[in-house]
């Protein structure tokens, strides 16, 4: 087995030799260096510009207002360039987006931290819980052909249990005779599947459309069940439960749509959505 | 001493302000430094604030110029490729963090479905006790496990065809699910048998699920 890395080294200050050591440092320095650069005009509300060449010579920049703007105010020349003036309005028209960006970047960044220890403690638990005479725990790769088959068998059975079980509780979401249950005209049904005539074709459809979607999805629904809404959690395995997202929603309901579609925000400036992520 | 956790919010308190300012500016020159010199190429910032009269040039005003001058030499299009803003900079980093997130987050819920079925197959929990909404999610990482499991049938299926008569002879015997040595010779087989009828005398029952192998 390789020697893990050191970790974390001391860095000689020279231009690095390793060629791809030396692409990837770029790229995590640059990263890091406009990280800052934000942080800066964030918290302290100072403009400014970061222009970084490529080993490759590709350009990157960053600034605030516009990288434009502030090479200008250096090179203070009075002529504007054209979208200068525009930019100018974007920011005093609405200098709310970014405090709101930020906190959004920040809830997002809990979250994955979250999400990041969650992982280490699942993993954790496989690690303590993993038990010497399981050997169907083991990974699959190492099976022999007899436990191969054998394990199929089983896990098949087991994927008829949990099927029933969610069919069981589509039947008692869904159970079709409740929604007859007072109909005014008493009419029969029809040959035992449950169609009453005289209900409007409409309320039928979305009935069955709701059952549609219910098999899709299998999740428990916003309504209360007819039986209560068991939480079925209380007796199995409670630290499985995943609480962190409680905070994000009220992000959720503010600002479900981060393309801004408030006035005067272009087009052009659309990126695709940063939709808190669904469990 | 851990550091306090910064709100990233623009700071209320003026002396903070300026002392952060102060310090972060510092900060970003010596990154800035860094980069330059590991990477050996051209790097320019411009700091403008309210708490310096003229900007702050870094690495110095010729330098800068030299930057300029490259930068100009660019055609408007590969200037403004990867020229971002506040704006397009966050867009950015939220739709990757999210991104990540999400990946995770969806690793994760894996996870917690594998113990859940590794917990029904040691009869630690039943399905009947599997959360409504976890039941699709088990199932999901039930059929992933089957999958793989038929790939792995297969190959050794084929590897060792000889003796596929004598995997049903094991399969048949097992009561319980007991240690065996991993193993893919024929030898192992008839091992494991011997070592199967030895501990299906051993009380290692399996609660909850129905073992009989009945589709043998």
């Amino acid at each position: 087995m390789a020697k893990k890395s050191k970790g974390r080294q001391r860095i000689t200050m020279a231009k690095m030799e390793n060629e791809s050591n030396l692409q990837v440092t770029f790229s995590k320095r640059r990263s890091g260096l406009f990280k800052k650069a934000s942080e800066l005009n964030t918290l302290c509300g100072a403009d400014i510009a970061v222009i970084v060449f490529s080993p490759g010579g590709k350009v990157y920049s960053f600034g605030h207002p516009s990288v434009e703007l502030v090479l200008n105010r250096f090179l203070n020349i009075n002529q504007q360039p054209p979208n200068q003036n525009n930019n100018m309005r974007f920011n005093e028209v609405r200098p709310i987006t970014i405090p709101t960006m930020n906190d959004y970047l920040t809830q997002v960044m809990n979250d994955l931290e979250s999400a990041k220890k969650k992982n280490e403690e699942l993993k954790k638990i496989r690690k303590n819980s993993k038990m010497p005479e399981c050997w169907w725990e083991e990974p699959v790769e190492e099976l022999d052909l007899a436990h191969a088959i054998e394990f199929k068998g089983l896990l098949e059975k087991l994927r008829k249990t949990v099927t029933d079980e969610a069919s069981k509780h589509l039947q008692a979401t869904f159970p079709l005779q409740n929604f007859y249950v007072g109909s005014s005209s008493g009419a029969p049904f029809l040959d035992g599947a449950y169609i009453n005539p005289n209900l409007d074709p409409c309320v039928q459809r979305r009935m069955f459309n709701a059952n549609a979607y219910y098999n899709q999805n299998m999740y428990s629904p916003n309504y209360p069940l007819p039986y209560g809404n068991n939480n079925y959690a209380g007796g199995f395995v409670p630290e499985y439960n995943l609480n962190y997202m409680q905070g994000f929603n009220q992000y959720q309901n503010q600002n479900q749509n981060l393309s801004f579609k408030e006035e005067g925000f272009s087009e052009n400036e659309r990126h695709q959505d940063g939709h808190p992520p669904h469990l | 001493m851990t550091r306090q956790k910064v709100k990233m919010a623009y700071i209320e308190n003026e002396s903070s302000r300026k002392a952060t300012y102060k310090k972060r500016k510092n900060g970003i020159l010596k990154k800035a430094n860094e980069l330059a010199t590991l990477c050996g190429v051209p790097v320019g910032v411009i700091i403008d604030s309210a708490y310096d009269l003229s900007p702050e040039v870094w690495p110095s005003r010729e330098e800068m110029d030299k930057v300029v001058s490259q930068w100009q030499r660019l055609p408007v299009m590969d200037r403004t490729k990867k020229m971002l803003n506040q704006q397009s900079y966050l867009q950015q980093r939220i739709s990757k963090e999210t991104e990540t997130c999400k990946k995770l987050t969806k690793e994760n819920k894996e996870l917690e479905m594998k113990e859940v079925m590794f917990d029904c197959l040691s009869g630690k929990t039943s399905p009947s006790r599997i959360e409504i909404s976890d039941l699709r999610g088990c199932g999901n990482v039930i059929e992933q496990y089957l999958k793989n499991l038929k790939r792995r049938i297969e190959i050794l299926s084929k590897n060792d065809g000889a003796s596929s008569s004598s995997v049903h002879a094991a399969a048949t015997t097992s009561a319980a699910m007991p240690i065996v040595e991993m193993g893919s010779s024929s030898t192992a087989f008839s091992d494991m048998i011997r070592q199967q009828q030895i501990q299906s005398n051993m009380n290692q029952t399996v609660r909850g699920l129905d073992l009989n192998q009945q589709q043998w």
